[in-house]
């Protein structure tokens, strides 16, 4: 009786590998064959991809196949935006999760897959990405990248080029930093809501303890975490020549955000959780730096009346302002309820930028024309730039051409302020040589050091000096100066 | 009056506990039928009206139930070859004496010990070398080789399996690997069904293994499909589907658990030899 069971459940075992088994083979048998007919199509391509005059290419005749490899889901709509202007293509998009994206790239490639065709990256994974070799050189013949030069922006250009200068990736999108700041309130507080005179009021960091300060005497804060000004933490490069640069200005961000904390001017508002959403919203109740989110006598329990109603004996307040990158214009969009239309932005302290998906070709792919023709239509062409402004509703694109074209639009979330004009203005004072391989691990121990600071763990001497020492640890190549 | 104070602290303890253990569960379920914004602004045990569109938004970017039937379509077999061999492996160890026998054991104890993550990019120039990249064989075959299953069932065999009762069945004339099938196979079972039970929430919840070798969208296992709800341009729109595609994808553990944890439980206080 038993042995009956058993071998059934073998067999079932088995049929249902079997199953899987078979399902692959029949796959398997398809993809030689397709990606062999693909190469054959493509090949006809190049020839009209040499008389290369930028921006006019009717090539609508493409075919083929190409596998995308992304970790934003915007591609999939670039995808299929490709595939509409150009019916003989067939795209394959995989979405992967960001953080589990370079693990995945790294594999398939290094294991010497001949797909993906189009792999992307974001600034911080790419510099390991070109040492790796997995973005095709995009410099050379039938490419000629550095023809286009001129037509994106040229902090995202020189992004997209490994540590020789050769053109690796290139984004479709710009991610330069600004504040974005609540008009009425600017007005009751300061009298005007143009956003020349409030980026006064952020135009260095005394200046926005200062406003901070204001603003909190009128019963508002500022901001609603203290990790609002990270994008602008600092005008220097952290390593120049071999030797760790903590510049005066890094210590002024420090004393800053030291003050900012201490003196309670923001909301205490953990960035991405809810109260910093609910901040967007309007009023907040004001915690302080012992009743932070995640305490016990902050319950938010039971939907947004009781969140009111746990809250009902605190103080309220409003804030004035975020410091996002320009992808911040639809988060914000998003959470801002009702008070759309009320939003301006403005520039900060110094420049800076956050994040953007660079899209390159795989070194091993064998339809690489084909997934240059997708690079050059989702970066470098303007109708697709019009047709993904009007899509996505005020994600800012990188093409020069376009941003100007579009510099006049109106954003009604900011109250009809011209944001396309004012991002590439963000964008044109950003410098990248200011950016270095060190920027993450140093600046992550920089921030843990404020963070030291802030809440009183160690003074501001020590601060520094363990700053120093876990900098001389992680970096023994760096000259330190004490 | 003594002990019922006891009694009641201990069901007071338990209670708590088992509410701790139960309520991260609710809250997926309950968040699951709420909007994005209502989860982020704020945290209830009341069900909220959004399941209807966490439902289109989750199946907007894929079929859900496709990757039920991929993931299924691995665990299944995998859990299966992987516990069956384990157990031959194991009652042969446990029972056979042979040259190198002791040296084998090693090898399985230090084996266990290794992180599989550690041979990952070795493993996909195997798979890949073997042109079996983007098929679930590299993901069900290797089950077989389990070498933690394979102690903790050695070590089980030596407590539950009296010699007397091989030697019986040799006198009788049943050949080895009958003896196994028919006799040493079902007192195992309850060890067997407790790794079998690891085993499928192993294979059904692995992440890292499927998403380097799987590559069409078509077969992703579902721990794959559902990772890549995060990496839309707006996360935070994204999280009510997130929480119901969870929810989903925990049924199949909750229905394996609840058949066979009476193995688990009877694991404990089995014996074969009933006096």
């Amino acid at each position: 009786m038993k042995l009956k069971k058993l071998t059934a459940l073998l067999l079932a075992g088995l049929m249902a590998l079997s199953l899987a088994a078979c399902g692959d083979d029949n796959t398997d048998a398809n993809t030689p064959a397709t990606s062999g007919s693909n190469d054959t199509n493509v090949s006809t391509t190049p020839a009209d991809d040499n008389t290369t005059t930028p921006a006019d290419d009717t090539a609508s005749d493409l075919s083929g196949k190409l596998v995308i490899w992304t970790l934003a889901a915007d591609l999939e709509q670039f995808a299929d935006r490709f595939k509409e202007m150009n019916p003989g293509v067939k795209t394959e998009v995989v979405v992967i999760a960001p953080a589990d994206y370079p693990t995945k790239v790294e594999a398939a490639l290094l294991g010497g897959a001949k797909e993906p065709d189009i792999i992307v990256g974001e600034p911080q994974m790419l510099e390991s990405m070109y040492d790796a070799g997995f973005f095709e050189d995009l410099n050379q013949a039938p490419y000629n990248a550095q023809d286009y030069a001129g037509q994106i922006v040229d902090y995202v250009w020189e992004v997209g080029q490994d540590a020789d200068g050769i053109q690796r990736a290139i984004s479709y999108q710009i991610t330069p930093a600004g504040f974005f700041y609540r008009r009425d309130i600017a007005k009751t507080v300061f009298g005007t809501d143009d956003p020349a005179e409030i980026g006064k009021l952020f135009a260095d960091y005394d200046t926005i303890l200062e406003t901070g300060r204001t603003l909190k005497e009128k019963g508002y804060r500022i901001f609603a975490s203290d990790a609002e000004i990270s994008y602008f933490s600092g005008d220097s490069a952290w390593v120049i020549d071999e030797k760790l640069n903590l510049d005066q200005s890094r210590i002024d961000y420090m004393d800053m955000s030291v003050a900012l904390y201490q003196e309670d001017l923001t909301a205490y508002a953990a960035q991405w959780a809810a109260p910093w959403y609910q901040a967007m919203k309007g009023p907040v109740p004001i915690l302080t730096a012992e009743t932070q989110w995640g305490t016990d006598d902050m319950p938010i329990w039971n939907g947004e009346d009781a969140f009111a109603e746990a809250t009902e004996g605190m103080e309220t307040t409003e804030v004035f302002a975020f410091g996002l990158p320009a992808w911040g214009v639809l988060t914000l969009r998003d959470n801002c309820g009702d008070t759309s239309g009320l939003w301006g932005a403005c520039a900060g302290p110094a420049y800076g930028f956050g994040g953007g998906t660079f899209i390159g070709i795989s070194s091993q792919s064998e339809r690489k024309d084909l997934a240059w023709e997708f690079v050059k239509f989702c970066t470098l062409n303007e109708e697709t730039a019009d047709w993904w402004i009007e899509k996505s509703q005020g994600d800012t694109v990188s093409l020069v051409s376009a941003l100007e074209k579009h510099a006049n639009d109106g954003n009604e979330t900011y109250g009809g302020q011209q944001l396309y004009a004012f991002w590439l203005e963000q964008a044109e004072g950003i410098d990248y040589s200011k950016v270095t391989m060190y920027d993450k691990a140093i600046g992550d121990a920089w921030g843990s050091a404020i963070s030291a600071v802030k809440t009183g763990e160690k003074t501001k001497e020590q601060a520094i000096s363990d700053f120093y020492d876990e900098v001389a640890a992680t970096y023994p190549n760096l000259t330190i100066e004490r | 009056m003594a002990t019922k104070i006891k009694k009641a602290i201990l069901y007071i303890l338990l209670i708590l506990l088992a509410v701790t253990c139960l309520v991260p569960f609710l809250l997926m379920m309950v968040n699951s039928t709420r909007s994005a914004t209502e989860i982020m602004t704020s945290f209830t045990l009341i069900p909220g009206h959004n399941l209807k569109e966490n439902w289109d938004l989750v199946f907007s970017y894929f079929n859900l139930f496709l990757g039920f039937w991929n993931s299924l379509k691995v665990a299944i077999p995998a859990t299966i070859l992987g516990a069956y061999f384990s157990a031959l492996t194991a009652y042969a160890m446990a029972v056979y004496k042979f040259k190198g026998e002791k040296i084998l054991f090693y090898v399985i104890v230090i084996f266990m010990m290794i992180p599989g993550q550690l041979g990952l990019i070795g493993f996909y120039n195997l798979v890949s070398a073997l042109h079996l990249t983007d098929s679930y064989i590299p993901l069900i075959i290797p089950a077989i080789a389990a070498p933690g299953t394979v102690f903790f069932l050695r070590q089980y065999v030596l407590s539950v399996l009296p010699m007397e009762l091989l030697e019986a069945a040799r006198i009788d004339g049943a050949r080895e690997l009958h003896i196994f099938h028919k006799i040493v196979f079902p007192i195992m079972a309850p060890g067997v069904a407790t790794m079998a039970i690891g085993g499928f929430i192993g294979n059904w919840n692995s992440y890292l293994v499927p998403l380097i070798l799987l590559n069409t969208p078509k077969k992703f296992t579902l721990p794959v499909m559902i990772s890549s709800l995060s990496a839309s341009q707006n996360i935070a729109s994204n999280q009510g589907a997130t929480y119901l595609a969870v929810a989903i994808s925990v049924i199949p553990i909750m229905i394996v658990f609840c058949f066979c944890s009476k193995y688990i439980i009877s694991s404990i206080s089995a014996g074969s030899v009933k006096g």
